[in-house]
């Protein structure tokens, strides 16, 4: 078969086109994959996850309203269902941390650690209105959780964070916080996981025991350590007729109050399912308790268990966390309606459970969580390590070489490029000279002459931003007059002939003549001293300290100390890029007109 | 009359040199200070004595003759001459992969971008775009990516693509060899096609429209137009790729040890054995040593690259 040669031609451009975008596409991956890496979660990194992790949706809420029920995710994820066949009617997501949520007569509330409180219309889920948090001086990313509970036209809030012992007392109407109640007690430092209201006391279960907590006179009234029976607190609480229970690792405490201490305790022995126990709800004399298996239901005055084990349809492990497709057994939340439960699982999936049979009878599906994207990261670095610092002593030891190393290296290349002075081909010999000697050979006598120096004079030049600007502008000087001379070299020699007639003195012609005609070219060279100087480790290890360390020094030690955290470094590694990228692209035409102008000549 | 004139025109051209003297005169003080007299004392301290425990005396450290260049080269129990000998052997691989790397990779590019397509200019700019990145991130980055079990590379190769079928150790033992010169010629490529570039949009169009009449085949196209007109470009590239790779240091030293910089056998270059051996361990006399040496060296290669060139110009 006879090809025509232009359809040839056509084949073979096109061919190269995908080469070329194949190979653009290699060549782009390592930057990408470093700003990509710089957003994921270090654990993530570690466990060898390509992909970015998505955001736990535990069920964290729920409540029946009329014909909907109220299904909230720790995502931050608002699901309103309706009752009748559990289908989703409406979503919305706040992406935030440490979530907890309130469904009153009109709005949904969400709290959150970075984004406080977050009001919510009720029908269309659209964002009311945002209530700031009334804390300084918290660190956000360490707030384990959120406690809000409704009740009547207020909140009681509190923030489960190592070194606050407070509650306070959030106002619906006027939306404002009251002031802090003092939670200190005999028990302190405490630490708020959950409350419930009785009438007019608060029960507050805390990670070193329980708190009666007044809540007309706003102050702790008695306090329990459960230290023996729950180490870490109970997770969860309620109270009915005379009695507290609480739920934890180890199993279901019965605390009485009008003794005051801890009586009772239901756990494996008496059949309940397991240890772990997730959430409780209590009416009349049964107790319903969700535990990472399943439900137990007792009935407290004659301790009769009725089990339901594996609620949901078990499936397999790696299938569950990716997926999510049913769920695992662990009922996290629930409330009763008649003789229906509803019970949310660990995996944001709302089931509705009968109660005389045990059965599920129907299923609603959560939506998934956000992608998280670790922004933290580029906070954390700068937290850690002394990043701003670093940027700034880059940019002002790099930028003011480049200004001193360029006017010198103006100077220098116009002088040999124009006068044919004797010593001439020696001054440009050797500046190219200099360019082949290993900088390790410079490096150690600079080294010991800096601290020689400081040792006769006083003067500090190891250290000091001073002793690095000097060295950089000395050294980057030769390689710029090389570059410069082609370019004073273009410029026609008649031009300043004409000037010179016409009444101009040297410097004049200088000035007014042949630096405009070579501003490009000194342009470019600046930015490629710049580039350089950015780019330089050798020197500045040695001859930097502490406050003087530029960003490759600083990087290098920060890796040094932070071993693993491969998230931090890549972070580290972008903020280290983008000013370079910026400049390049600011100044793309200037550097790729000077780098070629010169190599093209020769 | 004549007697003065020439002597207006001595002054005139004094008065010229003067003010060239005085343009230079800043920069030959800096590198008075800060190139010659440091070379001058480098290589005297070659010839001392010059450890932790003499470094105070610094130059008036005892003075030891050749024994320096003796360790180095040829003390066969001496630590200094096992480890250099190896980062020798790694710098002489690792110029020769990187420049022959650079330039071919350059070359490719270059011709690929040198046709008309459309989005050209974004697309010439997204390839320079791993040379703006900096020598140390780059370091880092590819260390990151060449972790045995959450590097990118050999989740690529095992479990994307199934190439392997273990995830092979790329910072440690030979393969590191591969792993600083990949990266290093990643770097470097783009300034190669950049300059490549601009030597081919100087090359007449007419000159393959002949051979194209003549019926020359895309690659004796190449070999027989393309080629010898980028000689002056690829030549400069060929000389100061081989200054840069044979003084590489950023790359090497952020790749390995967390930044500390322990390479190994496989992955220590010159430099980076120099520099150990002066900082950390304060042998600063055998580092002088090897450093002379290595500009001994390096002097050849440039004084052999100058005759080539020389040479083949008077060819042409």
């Amino acid at each position: 078969m006879q090809i025509s040669y232009y359809l040839k031609q056509k084949i073979i451009h096109q061919i190269t086109n995908v080469i070329m975008i194949l190979f653009l596409i290699i060549t782009l991956f390592p930057i990408v994959w470093m700003a990509y890496s710089s957003i994921k979660e270090n654990t993530d990194i570690l466990s060898g996850k390509v992909a970015l992790s998505k955001a736990e949706n535990r069920t964290k809420f729920i409540q029946l309203d009329g014909p909907n029920i109220y299904f909230c995710t720790q995502d931050g994820g608002v699901n309103k269902f309706k009752l009748k066949d559990l289908s989703r009617d409406g979503y919305v997501s706040t992406q935030t941390m440490a979530t907890n949520f309130a469904v009153d007569e009109k709005y949904v509330w969400v709290s959150s650690a970075n984004r406080g409180l977050l009001k919510f219309d009720k029908e269309n889920l659209k964002k009311v209105k945002e209530y700031k948090l009334p804390f300084k001086d918290i660190d956000i990313s360490k707030v384990a959780g959120t406690i809000i509970l409704n009740d009547g036209n207020a909140f009681w809030y509190s923030i489960h964070y190592r070194g606050f012992e407070g509650i306070m007392k959030f106002d619906k109407q006027k939306g404002t916080f009251s002031e802090i109640y003092e939670l200190a007690n005999e028990l302190s430092p405490i630490q708020v996981i959950r409350i419930f209201k009785q009438g007019e006391v608060l029960w507050i279960s805390t990670n070193k025991g329980l708190l009666k907590f007044d809540a007309k006179a706003n102050k702790v009234v008695a306090a329990t350590s459960l230290a023996s029976y729950l180490p870490g607190g109970a997770g969860v609480l309620v109270a009915s007729s005379g009695k507290v229970f609480l739920g934890g690792a180890n199993g279901v405490f019965v605390f009485d109050i009008a003794a005051g201490q801890v009586v009772g305790r239901y756990q494996v022995e008496q059949g309940i399912l397991s240890n772990q126990v997730e959430s409780l709800i209590s009416d009349g004399d049964q107790l319903y308790i969700g535990t990472n298996v399943g439900l137990s239901i007792i009935n407290t005055r004659t301790n009769a268990v009725k089990n339901y084990g594996n609620l949901f349809n078990p499936v397999a492990e790696d299938k569950e966390v990716t997926k999510g497709e049913l769920t695992a057994g662990v009922v996290a939340v629930m409330v009763k309606q008649g003789d229906k439960l509803f019970v949310g699982s660990t995996i944001g999936r709302l089931s509705e459970v009968d109660l005389a049979t045990g059965k599920v009878l129907q299923t609603g599906v959560g939506k998934e969580g956000h992608w998280i994207i670790a922004w933290r990261n580029y906070i954390d670095m700068f937290k850690n390590i002394n990043f701003g610092k670093y940027l700034w002593n880059s940019f002002f030891i790099c930028g003011v070489s480049m200004f001193i190393s360029m006017i010198l290296a103006t100077f220098a290349a116009y002088a040999i490029s124009r006068f044919n002075f004797p010593g001439n081909k020696l001054f440009s010999l050797s500046i190219l000279a200099t360019q082949m000697v290993p900088g390790i050979m410079f490096l150690i006598p600079i080294y010991i002459m800096y601290i020689k120096f400081t040792e006769l004079t006083g003067i500090p030049m190891k250290g000091t931003y001073f002793g690095m600007i000097f060295l950089y502008s000395a050294f980057f000087v030769p390689f710029s007059i090389w570059i410069l001379r082609g370019f004073f070299a273009a410029i026609p020699y008649e031009l300043e002939e004409a000037a010179r007639i016409d009444g101009c003195s040297p410097l004049q012609v200088f000035w007014y003549v042949v630096l405009p005609l070579a501003m490009p070219g000194i342009i470019a060279t600046g930015i490629y001293i710049f580039l350089t100087a950015w780019d330089e480790l050798m020197f500045a290890w040695i001859l930097t300290s502490g406050d003087t360390m530029t960003i490759p020094v600083g990087i290098r030690l920060f890796v040094g100390n932070y071993q693993n955290r491969f998230d931090l470094m890549m972070a580290a590694a972008t903020v280290a890029t983008i000013p370079v990228m910026v400049l390049f692209f600011m100044l793309q035409k200037h550097i790729v007109q000077g780098l070629t102008a010169g190599a093209v000549k020769g | 009359m004549a007697r003065k004139k020439e002597e207006l025109s001595r002054w005139r051209r004094f008065k010229r040199y003067g003010f060239a003297y005085l343009f230079i005169l800043p920069t030959v003080l800096g590198m008075l200070i800060l190139h010659f007299f440091p070379i001058v004392q480098g290589i005297y301290m070659s010839f001392l004595k010059l450890n932790q425990f003499t470094f105070n005396e610094f130059l008036g450290a005892p003075f030891i003759g050749f024994k320096n260049y003796y360790t180095v080269l040829f003390d066969m129990n001496s630590p200094v001459r096992i480890g250099l000998m190896d980062a020798a052997r790694n710098t002489i691989i690792y110029t020769i992969f990187v420049t022959i790397g650079t330039l071919g990779f350059g070359m490719l590019v270059a011709l690929m971008v040198n046709r008309k397509f459309r989005g050209r200019g974004v697309i010439r700019t997204l390839f320079l775009f791993p040379w703006i990145v900096p020598t140390y991130v780059t370091g880092l980055l590819w260390g990151f990516m060449w972790q045995r079990g959450v590097g990118i590379i050999n989740i690529m190769l095992v479990d994307w693509f199934h190439i392997l079928h273990d995830k092979p150790f790329w910072l440690i033992g030979p393969n590191t060899i591969w792993a600083i010169i990949i990266p290093t010629v990643w770097r470097y490529w783009p300034l190669s096609m950049l300059l490549l570039l601009a030597g081919l949009q100087t090359i007449p169009e007419e000159l393959y429209e002949a051979a194209d009449i003549d019926g020359a085949s895309p690659w004796k196209k190449f070999w027989m137009i393309t080629w010898p007109l980028l000689k002056p470009v690829w030549s400069i590239l060929i000389l100061f790729g081989l200054i840069y790779n044979v003084y590489s240091f950023n790359i090497v030293i952020m790749m390995f040890g967390f930044g500390a910089g322990f390479p190994g056998e496989w992955g220590d270059l010159v430099m980076t054995n120099i520099f150990r051996n002066s900082f950390l361990q304060w042998n600063f006399g055998t580092g002088a040593a090897a450093s002379v040496l290595l500009m001994l060296v390096m002097v050849l290669i440039v004084l052999l690259w100058m005759r080539l060139y020389k040479s083949s110009e008077e060819y042409r």
